[in-house]
């Protein structure tokens, strides 16, 4: 295995999903894509929401990389706008990632996720 | 929390980069910030970016990079801005050059500002009247005003 997609998201558990996928990153020397998919909202409140998700998205994505750094695992940030699970399902296999890593509280539909995705998936808990 | 144009001096604004390589690109940058005073150990400060940039790519796309280092050897949280009309390799997942490039440098203890300065500066720069803005600005005043008109 070389490569392995974390889905990012603001949840209370992100922080324990991302300190796994970096510990297993380390450990086996693979390459982390890192991705946060922003929804559009409706029409009248897009602008404001978006922004405000959109920088928590960022910030979200730059604490991993910085953690990831001091670690010295390799990283690649990935910030998309859409329907996260279509993204993470289309953008984890254009990246060629072999296992897809996602918090256990995160708000993705689980049984979706492992359904539609051709890669092993991991919730961590 | 200081906005990206409060923490952007109109001297380390290089509206003309001539190196094509981008750790030359990244020296063009850094120099601003050292006569400045921002970056108060040159070679530290250099030797963390080239680590991070040879460990994960900054280019975030749109023809943007944002190459970063949070280290002792820095003051204080401040940007640099160039601008590329080849273009500079910042092996971005996208496969394009960087025609926009911001260097941010902060200090080793400031990493909350300093994330939320990556956050929020990428943000601004996904916008596509940012980018046109900034690939168009004739002054380092232009720059700024670009920036400031953007940023919430």
């Amino acid at each position: 295995m070389e490569r392995i997609m974390l889905y990012v998201e603001d949840t209370p558990g992100m922080a324990t999903a991302a300190t796994w996928t970096l510990r297993l990153a380390k450990g086996m020397s693979l390459r982390v894509f890192a991705l946060s998919v922003v929804t559009p909202d409706a029409p009248r409140r897009r602008d404001t929401q978006t922004s405000d998700a959109e920088e928590r998205a960022w910030s979200g994505l730059y604490e991993i990389e910085d953690d990831a750094f001091q670690k010295n695992v390799r990283i690649s940030l990935l910030f998309e706008t859409g329907d996260p699970l279509q993204k993470l399902i289309s953008l984890s296999t254009s990246y060629d990632a072999e296992l897809i890593v996602a918090s256990a509280d995160c708000r993705l539909t689980c049984s979706e996720l492992v359904r539609q995705s051709s890669r092993p998936v991991v919730f961590v808990k | 929390m200081a906005k990206i144009s409060e923490l952007l001096p109109r001297s380390a604004i290089v509206l003309n980069l001539q190196s094509r390589e981008k750790f030359d690109v990244i020296g063009e940058l850094v120099r601003p910030l050292v006569a400045a005073g921002a970056i108060t150990e040159e070679s530290e400060f250099v030797s963390a970016i080239v680590r991070r940039e040879n460990m994960e790519s900054t280019g975030i796309g749109l023809g943007v990079a944002i190459p970063h280092a949070r280290t002792k050897a820095v003051s204080s949280i401040v940007l640099a801005f160039g601008r590329s009309d080849s273009g500079v390799d910042f092996s971005s997942l996208d496969g394009k050059p960087s025609h926009l490039i911001f260097l941010i440098a902060a200090p080793e203890e400031q990493k909350t500002e300093y994330i939320m300065t990556l956050a929020r500066l990428s943000k601004l720069l996904r916008k596509d009247e940012v980018r046109i803005g900034l690939n168009k600005a004739g002054s380092p005043d232009d720059v700024l005003r670009v920036i400031v008109q953007h940023e919430s």
